[in-house]
């Protein structure tokens, strides 16, 4: 049988579901330690002095550190971008912070103690003497001259600008049949994943090996991160990812913590586990999303958009070494996505903030782009009089129009837009819709429905970065038995890739699935690869495997060959057999061949082939520009899958409450490897897009505190505010990839923002309301009816 | 301060001094080394913690351990015998994908339990409604329902 295509269940689903997977809280070595660490209150201040002393008394107590110590032995933790080659201004980061806090959350003094109990009691019992600082804690305020400095090196409060161009954007202004000019908002929210970050740090002196078990999707990169931030060589180092329960870019380091731990570990030598509370994920554990983005769009009667001017501003929080910042250039860099607009003007301004520095969240600012092209789409054609699907249909890319490169530099590699939105709009029936909508209206209810465009760009791969290359590594052994054994340089935070490259790996060997066991997560079994995010599992990992598991099909089928005495052309691997094409009959067993190249390596089969079934090979995709062009630009995501999405929603116009009747998508991700997981996480992907555009909020007040500290209230959405969902897949393969792959892990995120938007609008059309700003929680529902009601439209 | 509490999990009877600042998700947890009860919020939010006690679900987050004394408990370790032998609940979840990082599943799987035990044969909303203590940050929820659909047949079907 084939693997690719078919949607098996996961791998890993049966220990899981057994409750016995392990996470690294399950890990109790003898003799552990738990660390605590004392956070800032304030969102600026500085630290006049630390008193332990309490601290240090209390039975219990093994070890109190602060600030001082770690700038006088460590080194500032090492940036996930290497942000001069960025073009970005860095900030040296210490595991704790020597003498200024920046954020309500930020690590200032840590406890290791015997039990948890008694290391948060005494890292409570520290005092620290803070000369509190005015804070910033709005985006445009920090860009006012005078503002307070997060940074008071910098001069000023921007981390990078961007400012892309094409064409002549002011002739098309002037020569416009008619303009738009407004503004999108999205909040600061978070992915939250329910398994907390957690990690355990154990050292062997008569080894000189630290081991370090984290709830990381990035091993390898993590241990260049420690090694580089503890001064210390990196094979001195093992990084261990067992079970990691949701990542969602969210557990990419470099977080405080983890050098920290790996210190204490190294100085006391005892082993000690640091699990965050969630509390301190969410005040700490990186946040996201939050941008304005103010936009002027030139449009012709007939509905074409022939000039963009979008201004992105991007409050970042607090620099840090987190690769969040980035979030902001990938949504600079993405616009105007999937349109064919000739004429631009991009401004970037990412700003630095009181607040909790952004992590990478799926999604990574694409999301933004696509939600602001969604509500211009949807003006337009609101001022034109044309359809909203029209008016897309009418300024999209065109399949033949690729590769397509963007005003960023962006290089599109292929897409149907067009297809995926009629598709989709098919599946809900978007033509008898209006009767639909009339008939409900008739018994007092708001049907709406709008339309939702993403573009989601996969395979990051920025500039001389440690962390995110388009690039990844596998091992693949045929052991003598004919077993095979994958190990990874991707990893999985429980989203199935594992099962998806041994679906490869097997169709490539003509292996069968249950022979094959993969490794992933452990820096000295696995080779080296970056980890898990930009849903590059399958795209840079998957192509990997395939090319790896290639090799050894290739001298298998000559070994094959040799002994049914026929042609390597001849032969074909499938079901677990080399057989001569044309005559399955005639076939030697993939386990005979295993065993004879191990085996009778001097044999007459296999005297000619080199011992051992065992390769490890890298796969770089092409499709990725560093070296800047003209205008300095560069591209940094090699694959552009899409999604066309089409929602119907029932409002309520007293309270602003809606509910989604029904959730349509089609996805184009290119070749799908394993279409039920495609669509688990396309499930998972919408559910975390309606939660960012109705429920998720992380709210701070203007002190720079947040007020959303627990789950009760930042509120992720529960079964039942969430429908079930209709799925379909498209397929445009990349030109790219060996199979054809795009990535699936970040799209769905997207869909629901501009989405919701556009049919919540449409169920109040005879209202005019208008939404700009997410979330879309009842209150603000209600408001942009009332805002309607009184306003002259 | 400890206190000795007996209390039943999964059928053995233990006696044990329980820290009394003790929740009995650590209990569970670090004295029992009963891992598959896991914690993603200790506010009562999640559901991740979720076990049964004395027949109902509760959250093992906001329960000291010191209070459950005498008082019998069911875990996820408790519903199988064996990799093979999942209860059906499980090995539903298992076959139509009902989890992805299997970290909220252990609470998941109870609370399903329970809403079965209480309602056979549950409409999807009903489903909705039984799990909604319980949050999933990986599945978006549709596979889970499913999974749950197919276990009430299932287990209708045996009966
Ligand atoms: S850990 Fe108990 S409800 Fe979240
Ligand atoms: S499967 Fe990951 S949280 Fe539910």
């Amino acid at each position: 049988m084939k693997y690719i295509g078919t949607g098996m269940t996961s791998l890993t689903n049966r220990q899981l579901a057994a409750g016995k997977g392990t996470f690294v809280a399950d890990y109790k070595p003898e003799g552990m330690l738990h660390m605590a660490v004392l956070r800032s209150p304030y969102a600026s201040a500085r630290i006049r002095s630390i008193d332990t002393k309490a601290a240090e008394q209390m039975p219990g107590v093994v070890y109190v550190i602060t600030g001082q110590e770690v700038a006088a032995n460590m080194n500032p933790i090492f940036e996930a971008y290497d942000t001069a080659a960025m073009g970005a201004k860095g900030v040296k980061w210490y595991a704790l912070v020597p003498e200024r806090v920046r954020f309500v959350g930020e690590c200032v003094a840590a406890v290791v103690a015997e039990d948890k109990w008694t290391a948060r009691a005494a890292a409570d019992a520290i005092e620290v003497d803070y000369e509190e600082l005015q804070p910033v804690t709005d985006p445009e305020k920090a860009m006012e001259p005078g503002a307070p400095l997060v940074e008071p090196e910098w001069g000023d409060n921007i981390l990078v600008t961007r400012d892309f161009r094409s064409g002549d954007p002011d002739k098309a202004f002037a020569e416009a049949d008619g303009t738009i000019s407004g503004v999108v908002k999205q909040h600061r929210y978070t992915g939250a994943a329910i398994e907390p970050r957690a990690y355990l740090a154990n050292y062997d002196p008569y080894q000189d090996l630290l081991t370090f078990h984290a709830s990381t999707q990035n091993p390898h990169p993590m241990r260049v991160f420690l090694a580089e931030t503890l001064g210390i060589p990196e094979t001195s180092i093992r990084v261990i990812q067992p079970h990691v329960g949701g990542g969602f870019g969210l557990k990419i380091p470099t977080f405080q913590e983890e050098p920290l731990l790996a210190y204490l570990a190294r100085k006391l030598q005892r082993p000690i586990r640091f699990v965050a509370e969630r509390t301190e994920d969410l005040l700490a554990g990186g946040h996201a999303r939050e941008e304005r983005l103010y936009y002027e769009v030139a449009y012709k009667k007939d509905g074409t958009v022939t000039g963009l001017r979008a201004k992105v501003i991007a409050d970042v929080g607090a620099p840090s070494a987190l690769c969040g910042w980035g979030q902001s250039f990938v949504t600079s860099y993405c616009i105007p996505t999937c349109y064919k607009i000739p004429n631009n003007r991009v401004q970037l301004f990412s700003v630095v903030t009181n607040k909790c520095p952004w992590n990478a969240y799926r999604g990574y600012g694409k999301e933004a782009a696509s939600f602001m092209m969604d509500r211009i789409m949807d003006n337009v054609a609101r001022e034109t009089g044309l359809d909203r699907a029209e008016v897309r249909l009418r300024n999209y890319i065109q399949p033949h129009e690729f590769p397509y490169s963007q005003v960023s530099g962006a290089m599109l590699d292929s897409g149907d837009y067009p297809k995926a939105l009629r598709k989709v709009l098919d599946m809900i029936d978007y033509e008898n819709f209006p009767a639909m909508q009339a008939a409900a209206r008739k018994e007092g209810r708001y049907l709406g429905i709008g339309i939702g465009q993403e573009l989601t760009p996969e395979g990051c791969s920025m500039p001389r970065s440690t962390l995110l290359g388009g690039w990844d590594g596998c091992t693949v052994r045929v052991n003598p038995s004919g077993q095979v054994t994958i190990l990874t340089g991707v990893t999985s935070p429980g989203s199935g890739n594992e099962t998806a490259i041994a679906q490869i790996v097997a169709d490539e060997l003509g292996v069968s699935i249950d022979h094959i066991k993969v490794i992933q997560g452990d820096t000295d079994t696995c080779p080296y690869g970056l980890g898990n995010y930009s849903s590059r599992s399958i795209i840079m990992g998957g192509s990997a495997a395939k090319v790896a598991a290639n090799e050894l099909r290739e001298k298998m089928l000559k070994v094959a060959s040799k002994l049914l005495e026929v042609a390597p052309d001849d032969v074909d691997a499938e079901d677990d057999k080399f057989f001569l094409k044309g005559a399955p009959t005639r076939f030697v067993t993939f386990k005979e061949v295993a065993s004879t190249v191990y085996r009778d390596c001097h044999g007459k089969a296999a005297f000619d082939v080199e011992p051992g079934l065992e390769a490890t090979r890298y796969f770089k995709h092409p499709n990725v520009y560093h070296q800047p062009d003209t205008q300095g630009r560069f591209s940094s995501y090699p694959s552009w899958p899409n999604q066309a999405v089409a929602i119907i929603v029932e409002v309520d116009p007293e309270t602003g409450k809606f509910k989604i009747v029904r959730y349509c998508a089609v996805h184009d991700s290119g070749v799908v490897i394993n279409p039920l997981l495609a669509e688990a996480n396309l499930h998972g992907g919408f559910v975390q897009g309606i939660g960012g555009a109705a429920f998720e909020h992380l709210v701070y007040d203007e002190s720079g505190q947040l007020l959303t500290t627990t789950f009760m209230d930042y509120t992720c959405p529960t079964a039942v505010d969430v429908p079930s969902f209709e799925v379909a897949h498209q397929e445009t393969p990349s030109p790219f990839t060996p199979l054809g792959t795009k990535g699936v892990g970040e799209s769905g995120v997207t869909g629901p923002l501009g989405g919701l938007c556009s049919a919540i609008e449409n169920a109040l059309a005879d209202r005019n309301v208008r939404l700009t700003e997410l979330p879309l929680t009842p209150s603000r529902v209600w408001e942009a009816i009332s805002a309607a009601q009184g306003g002259n439209r | 301060m400890k206190k000795t509490i007996q209390i039943t999990v999964n059928g053995k009877s233990y006696s044990r001094d329980a820290d009394t600042r003790q929740v009995l998700a650590d209990f569970l947890r670090d004295e029992l080394r009963l891992t598959g009860t896991h914690i993603g919020c200790g506010t009562g939010s999640c559901g991740a913690c979720t076990v049964v006690l004395d027949g109902r679900t509760v959250k093992s987050c906001c329960i000291l351990a010191a209070d459950v004394d005498g008082q019998e408990i069911t875990t996820i370790e408790g519903i199988s015998t064996g990799a093979q032998q999942l209860h059906p609940i499980q090995e539903a979840f298992v076959e139509f994908q009902g989890l992805q990082c299997g970290y909220c599943t252990p609470g998941m799987v109870l609370s399903a339990m329970q809403l079965l035990k209480e309602n056979p044969n549950p409409s999807e909303d009903e489903i909705r409604h039984g799990i909604s203590g319980n949050l999933c940050r990986c599945t978006g929820y549709h596979f889970i329902v499913k999974s749950i659909q197919e276990a009430a047949k299932r287990l209708q079907a045996s009966k």
